[in-house]
């Protein structure tokens, strides 16, 4: 859990929430653009659940360790599950559901971060 | 090639209820998923600390769930969303009074505290949307 990196996801997560609303506002559905955007903002996540795992095996943990990982696993989920829920949409709203999911992910990813420096050590 | 790349252009019937209704359900569904997780782990962690705070998280992401079902079923859920997202509404103004109010009565956050500050006003805003969406449906059925 660095900030760089939730940054960097913060970034990535605006612009898919942008590309998602413009596919909407133009009438679109959702194309190989919003694919790779949501593709980087998965692995910078999964980047950041290794990283986060690797230090809580060092012995750093978090003190509200139970939602940390909560917040952790769910937050890998939600850019899965909103590419799957755009794909099968087919009217222009599917954008929409992407920008929803990537606006979901910026959201908690600081929520992550404030639970990863509210640490007993 | 840029079908291929910005998505092809979406299917008719994009003026009706349909899809904006789904985008509802979705934000809805994470909001069922956040509260209840919060609830779960402060039920399961520290109960004694703040019950009353615990159980009210526990009642809203229930109450979310209900709403996500009701939304998801369409026509048929109308009935259980439209109770959902009024109880959502007065639990949400309610709460956020008295833990404006009364500071000492809340120690802990919950997701309608200070009318869902925690949450971006979210929580304020969603019931409206909701009611707005059923209003507008139960137009276009009658």
């Amino acid at each position: 859990m660095t900030l760089p990196l939730v940054v960097a996801v913060t970034v990535v997560a605006a612009l898919l929430t942008g590309l998602g609303l413009a596919s909407t506002a133009a009438g679109r559905r959702i194309g190989l653009v919003h694919l790779a955007g949501a593709g980087l903002l998965l692995a910078l996540l999964l980047v950041q659940a290794v990283l986060a795992v690797v230090a809580m095996a060092g012995g750093d943990t978090p003190a509200d360790t139970p939602t940390f990982l909560g917040y952790l696993a769910g937050v890998v989920l939600i850019p899965v599950a909103g590419v799957l829920w755009a794909q099968a949409e087919r009217t222009r709203w599917a954008g929409t559901v992407l920008a929803v999911a990537a606006a979901a992910v910026g959201v908690m990813v600081w929520r992550l971060l404030q639970l990863w420096e509210a640490t007993g050590a | 090639m840029p079908d291929r790349a910005f998505g092809r252009p979406a299917e008719a019937g994009t003026t009706g209820t349909a899809g904006p209704a789904r985008v509802l359900v979705l934000v809805y569904g994470i909001f069922a998923l956040a509260a209840g997780s919060r609830a779960t782990v402060q039920l399961a962690t520290r109960f004694a600390e703040a019950p009353v705070a615990y159980l009210l998280s526990a009642f809203a992401a229930l109450v979310y769930v209900v709403a996500t079902v009701g939304l998801a079923r369409g026509a048929r859920g109308r009935r259980t969303a439209l109770a959902a997202i009024g109880v959502e509404l007065a639990g949400v103004l309610v709460v956020g009074t008295l833990s404006l109010a009364d500071p000492a009565a809340f120690p802990d956050e919950t997701v309608w505290s200070g009318y869902g500050r925690g949450y971006g006003y979210v929580p304020l805003v969603l019931p409206v949307l909701g009611l707005l969406l059923l209003r507008r449906t139960g137009r276009g059925r009658s």
